[in-house]
């Protein structure tokens, strides 16, 4: 093997140009794939730590209440002592947090838009205060700078609420301003209340366009609730991986505890209250989702990327794979001498063949390495650097402000690997050529 | 001497577009071990065609040929390629060295490709070989730094390296001057007398032949004249054009 390896190796550094421009198209290619695999990641990651911050939990027990057979709240009745079962019966559990949801016309002095409302527990949110950044006054206010202004921990504090900024911009409102909450109760009276805006966020992509965060009491009063009553109890776990074999788990313990369950529906609860309200029946289900189904409305951004990486990947590597053949056909002409020398002294065809497709292999995995690496380290770079996306349209789609690229080994590891066998498949019909050509042909050909 | 080849009422056609080509027709010939042979004849005559059948990178459209007792028409393709690693050695007219490997690792290809050996021990065979052929100063250099002749002796320590029964070489001193080509003989008669390798070459060149120790005569893919006694067929006067 070491001499075909040496044989391999040579050929390719005696042609220094071809190999330079095939193995510099491939290396490029690789490196594009990879910087692509890093914003898919990216933005799955984006994608995971938005929902799991703003919208949902690793899994999400929530439930649906039905005074008659045609309504429908989402509302969980004895929310303590369901969180006290999860609590003990989940495997893997970090932590749990209880929110509450609401829908409301929210109300300023210029105008109005509709949003969710999201009813906090501030000792409870260390998770999404980490992640909420104040917004500086120009992202929400003309004529605003960069002072930041407002505090997160204002939310404490009955009658208050926390905007993003592109709510606060359409809403011509900022912080110490008050609105005024336009809703209707499960028993379809309308009620309304105000609050006071503590503090504006920095946008968090599509997902914060519809979340204003309230203190829960305000949920309550609102809506009139009892108490003991919840939106959904948010279930943390160690290892996010486990979510939907979690969820299964929790199914089981349920129903063993007697409660009503419904079927997995994974859409997020906004999207059930026709299919639920046209159920019969009444009184209190539990509904399991797991994370994902609480955002699969967003999971076209992460195929539509992966879709486009695929297609252009795809014509690239078809590209490139005419290109590594017809230089092996190249490469098999100009040798077809050697080739039969080497069937005369002895070398079998397998051995040919083998000789051949070491040289496409060779090439191509040390193009691949070379752009993989490259792509890694372009990929961190940029990632590092926090580059800021400044058009408000593809910050939604990415769900963040700052460019987010996520370098896996694996992605990494794969786009070799898959590279390399492209190349030797692209080689394998000229390598087939020469391992078929007569001994007696090879050695008297003249090109 | 047990004879090593054995050619057999051999014919040999080539097609040419529409036409063919009748290279050999009907050729029988005997070479005993440790023979010196010149096949000798115009160009066309049908002594590459021989050769290329007695090596095995050909086979004949009728007849049969044996090499050291083994009929090629009973083997495929790994048998003929096996046949030709491990008792056959080539010897090219362009001396067809391989471009990007040093004498050394030109020399030790064919022990690669044989196998079974250690790497000491082709070391030293390969050294051993290289030194009989004169060329030890030259062990690490690639072939495009060598002259004609240093080329055609690698080509001669890598057709002996795997010790063959039979050494053939088709035109070997076509590509080199009249002192090297004369040179060159005299190390394949010395290998010859030494290790009792047969070799068969082919030429053109009557000097060459005169170091042969048998002359096989060929003219229009008969053979004319064995080297071993009377003449073998007669060769028809080319037709007057009209």
């Amino acid at each position: 093997m070491g001499v075909f390896l040496r044989i391999a190796a040579r050929n390719i550094m005696l042609a220094r140009r071809r190999t330079a421009l095939l193995g510099g198209a491939l290396a490029l290619v690789t490196m594009l794939l990879v910087l692509l695999l890093a914003l898919s990641a990216g933005l799955s990651d984006t994608i995971v730590r938005s929902a799991t911050t703003l919208s949902a939990g690793h899994v999400n027990v929530s439930g649906w209440h039905k005074l008659t057979s045609r309504d429908a709240a989402p509302i969980v009745m004895d929310a303590q002592k369901i969180r006290a079962i999860v609590e003990a019966e989940t495997p893997g559990l970090d932590y749990t947090i209880v929110r509450h949801r609401g829908w409301a016309k929210v109300v300023s002095e210029a105008t109005s838009l509709n949003a969710g409302l999201v009813g906090i527990n501030y000792a409870e949110e260390g998770r999404l205060m980490a992640q909420l950044q104040l917004a500086p006054t120009s992202e929400y206010k003309d004529g605003g700078d960069d002072t930041k202004v407002g505090d997160f921990s204002e939310i404490a504090r009955p009658g208050t609420a926390i905007l993003f900024a592109g709510q606060a911009r359409r809403l011509e409102v900022g912080v110490g301003d008050v609105l005024t909450l336009s809703t209707e109760t499960s028993d379809g009276q309308s009620n309304t209340g105000e609050v006071r805006v503590v503090a504006v966020a920095k946008d968090m992509g599509m997902l914060s366009n519809w979340s204003i965060f309230v203190p829960t009491q305000t949920i309550l009063d609102i809506y009139q609730l009892k108490p003991d009553t919840a939106g959904a109890i948010m279930v943390y776990l160690k290892d996010i991986d486990r979510a939907s074999e979690t969820m299964d788990t929790l199914r089981d313990v349920f129903m063993r505890h007697g409660y009503g369950v419904m079927d997995h529906n994974p859409v997020p609860f906004f999207m059930k209250f026709e299919s639920v309200a046209g159920e019969d029946w009444t009184g209190q289900k539990i509904d399991l989702t797991i994370w994902s189904d609480e955002v699969s409305f967003l999971q076209w951004v992460v195929t539509a990327v992966d879709t486009i990486s695929f297609v252009l990947i795809t014509v690239l590597l078809i590209i490139i794979g005419v290109g590594i053949m017809n230089t092996m056909w190249i490469a098999v002409r100009e040798r077809t001498g050697e080739v039969g020398t080497l069937r005369a002294i002895g070398m079998s065809r397998r051995r040919v063949l083998l000789m051949f497709l070491l040289e496409a292999l060779l090439l191509g995995f040390f193009a691949t390495v070379v752009g993989a690496g490259l792509g890694a380290a372009i990929g961190l770079a940029v990632d590092a650097a926090a580059i800021h996306v400044p058009v408000a349209a593809v910050q939604a789609i990415l769900m963040t402000d700052v460019l987010h690229l996520q370098v896996q080994l694996t992605d990494v590891l794969a786009a070799i690997a898959v590279f390399t066998v492209v190349t030797a498949l692209s080689a394998l019909a000229p390598a087939l050529r020469a391992a078929r050509l007569e001994p007696v042909t090879a050695i008297h050909h003249i090109g | 001497m047990p004879a090593v080849v054995e050619v057999r009422g051999v014919e040999k056609d080539y097609p040419l577009g529409k036409l063919t080509v009748r290279a050999l027709r009907g050729v029988d010939l005997t070479i005993d071990a440790g023979e010196f042979v010149s096949i000798a004849g115009p160009s066309g005559s049908g002594k590459t065609t021989l050769l290329n059948l007695i090596g095995c990178v050909d086979v004949p459209t009728q007849g049969s040929v044996s090499v050291d007792g083994q009929a090629t028409s009973s083997l495929d393709d790994n048998g003929l390629t096996n046949l030709r690693l491990h008792k056959l050695g080539f010897i090219f007219q362009t001396f067809n060295l391989i471009g990007v490997l040093d004498v050394f690792q030109n020399v030790e290809f064919p022990l690669l490709l044989q196998g079974g050996m250690d790497k000491a021990a082709r070391r030293a065979r390969v050294e051993a070989i290289v030194d009989a052929v004169g060329l030890t100063p030259q062990l690490r250099q690639r072939p495009n730094e060598l002259s004609g002749g240093q080329r055609q002796r690698v080509a001669i320590a890598r057709a002996l390296v795997t010790g063959p029964r039979i050494v053939l070489a088709d035109e070997p001193t076509a590509n080199l001057d009249s002192q090297t080509g004369a040179n060159i003989i005299d190390l394949m008669k010395e290998l010859n007398a030494k290790d009792g390798t047969t070799f068969i070459f082919s030429t053109h060149d009557a000097e060459v032949m005169r170091h042969a120790n048998r002359v096989i005569r060929l003219a229009d893919g008969l053979i004319v004249d064995d080297g071993r006694g009377a003449p073998r067929a007669e060769v028809p006067a080319p037709a007057s054009p009209a």
